[in-house]
């Protein structure tokens, strides 16, 4: 590993500052657990890190009678174990047991795992089916985008060089609504996820009819991406199988996935088809009970 | 360039100077002189450098040691009282839950963690617990059952 300058604020606007100081050669440091790898192979060699984590404000699960917001410093163990969390959300729980292994959920934060741009990871799946949102500060002020509009390309994000992330917001789901999300590991369980694919559907208050549908493909293309057609396909009706198997099959052929050791790009679009139409039926099943 | 890092190593207040590129593994193997835990893949797959930083499971391969400053670390030469040896450790020799012993450090500190956390651990948990950890000789099974036995101990 190349040396490198270690800075410390204690503030987002101190570090934003920072980075604006030291434009694209320097870089924030959260939990390391994606950084530290890269600087080690080589493929980045920054002039300086901005060690963010004794910023207060970025820590901390809260919930307010609209959302629940996740600092950027959050830890995948955090969630996974947060009492609020499993209240609220206890998707992201039961998926962050299978994220990495334990030592990589001690040290990974939410917000590095959104900011590396990473394309094979779950949690970006998750927030976008559930209309999540980021915040941004820069040295100009703060903006928040749906998560979706984070992501451009592979580990590429919309992010300037100079803007932290500094939390995600999550509304409540309305009642009637469910989701799930299934991952799929070619090799070890602690690898990472070859297909990773959440589904929230929230039917009409009167009926069972699906009011809004939310099928959104990880690891298989340069970033996650929403499948509209298969969204089309659910909407507006009750969930059949038929239904099920149809949208899955709709959103085997919205995603992009690469051929690699984890799977041919054949062989993901079929997961991709099983895991749509099994995450259908689970967040149905979800949606009926709440 | 360098930095000053005060830390407790097994119980101990230590200082250090470092340059920030220095990880957390070379920090107390190569200056502290602690060698039970090795490097191995050195992307945080395997576990055979884990170390307990404030009492949870890390990947010392891949930390800095700047980023321990403050902290308190366990590595397996601090589990050891005088002479006599942490239940993990002792189980470990009972169930024969080692062949060369690479992983073993890494095991048994992640072990401590879970029972520090869930004392009476269900097999599947111990199995969650330590699915990051890899043991290329194969004793899995002792291990489970080790750590099965120290966590069935009232």
């Amino acid at each position: 590993m190349k040396n490198f300058e270690y800075l410390e604020p204690t503030s987002i606007a101190e570090a934003c500052a920072l980075l604006k100081q030291n434009g694209d050669e320097a870089k924030i440091f959260a939990g390391g657990a994606h950084l530290t790898i890269l600087m080690k192979q080589g493929l980045y060699q920054p002039r300086a890190l901005i060690n963010i984590k004794k910023i207060a404000e970025l820590k901390g699960i809260r919930c307010s009678d609209a959302e629940l917001s996740i600092g950027a410093l959050v830890t995948h163990r955090e969630l996974e174990t947060s009492a609020l969390v499993r209240d609220k959300f206890p998707v992201l729980c039961e998926a962050e047991r299978e994220v990495a292994n334990i030592r990589v959920r001690h040290m990974g934060t939410v917000g590095g795992n959104l900011a590396s741009g990473e394309p094979l990871t779950d949690l970006s799946q998750i927030f976008i089916a559930l209309d999540g949102k980021v915040k941004i500060t820069g040295p100009n002020g703060e903006r928040t985008i749906p998560v979706q509009e984070l992501f451009l390309d592979f580990y590429t994000t919309s992010l300037a060089d100079d803007e932290i992330i500094t939390e995600v917001m999550i509304p409540l789901l309305p009642k009637k609504s469910g989701i799930e999300y299934l991952r799929f590991s070619s090799s070890s369980v602690v690898d990472k996820p070859a297909v990773g694919v959440a589904v929230r559907l929230t039917l009409e208050s009167r009926n069972e009819m699906i009011e809004l549908a939310r099928v959104v493909l990880g690891c298989v293309g340069a970033t996650p991406v929403r499948a509209r057609r298969a969204e089309e396909i659910l909407t507006g009706k009750r969930l059949s199988l038929d239904s099920a198997v149809e949208a899955g099959k709709a959103a085997s052929q919205e995603c992009d996935p690469i051929s690699d050791l984890r799977g041919s790009a054949d062989y993901k679009r079929a997961i991709v088809g099983t895991l749509v139409r099994r995450a259908a039926v689970k967040a149905y099943e979800r949606a009926m009970r709440n | 360039m360098k930095k000053t890092i005060s830390l407790t190593v097994n119980g101990v207040e230590r200082t250090a100077e470092v340059e920030p590129r220095l990880t957390l593994l070379d920090l107390v193997r190569e200056h502290f002189g602690l060698t039970g835990a090795k490097l191995g893949c050195d992307v945080q797959v395997c576990g055979a450098c884990t170390l307990l930083v404030n009492g949870k499971p890390i990947s010392a391969c891949s930390m800095l040691a700047v980023d321990a400053d403050g902290c308190e670390v366990v590595t397996i030469e601090g589990l050891s009282e005088q002479n006599k040896l942490h239940p993990v450790q002792e189980a470990f020799v009972e169930f024969g839950a080692l062949q060369c012993g690479y992983c073993t450090s890494g095991f048994i500190l992640t072990a401590k963690a879970l029972l520090d956390e869930t004392p009476h651990p269900s097999e599947q948990q111990i199995r969650d617990y330590l699915a990051g950890n890899f043991c290329r000789c194969g004793c899995y099974q002792e291990i489970i059952q080790a750590i099965k036995n120290v966590g069935s101990e009232a």
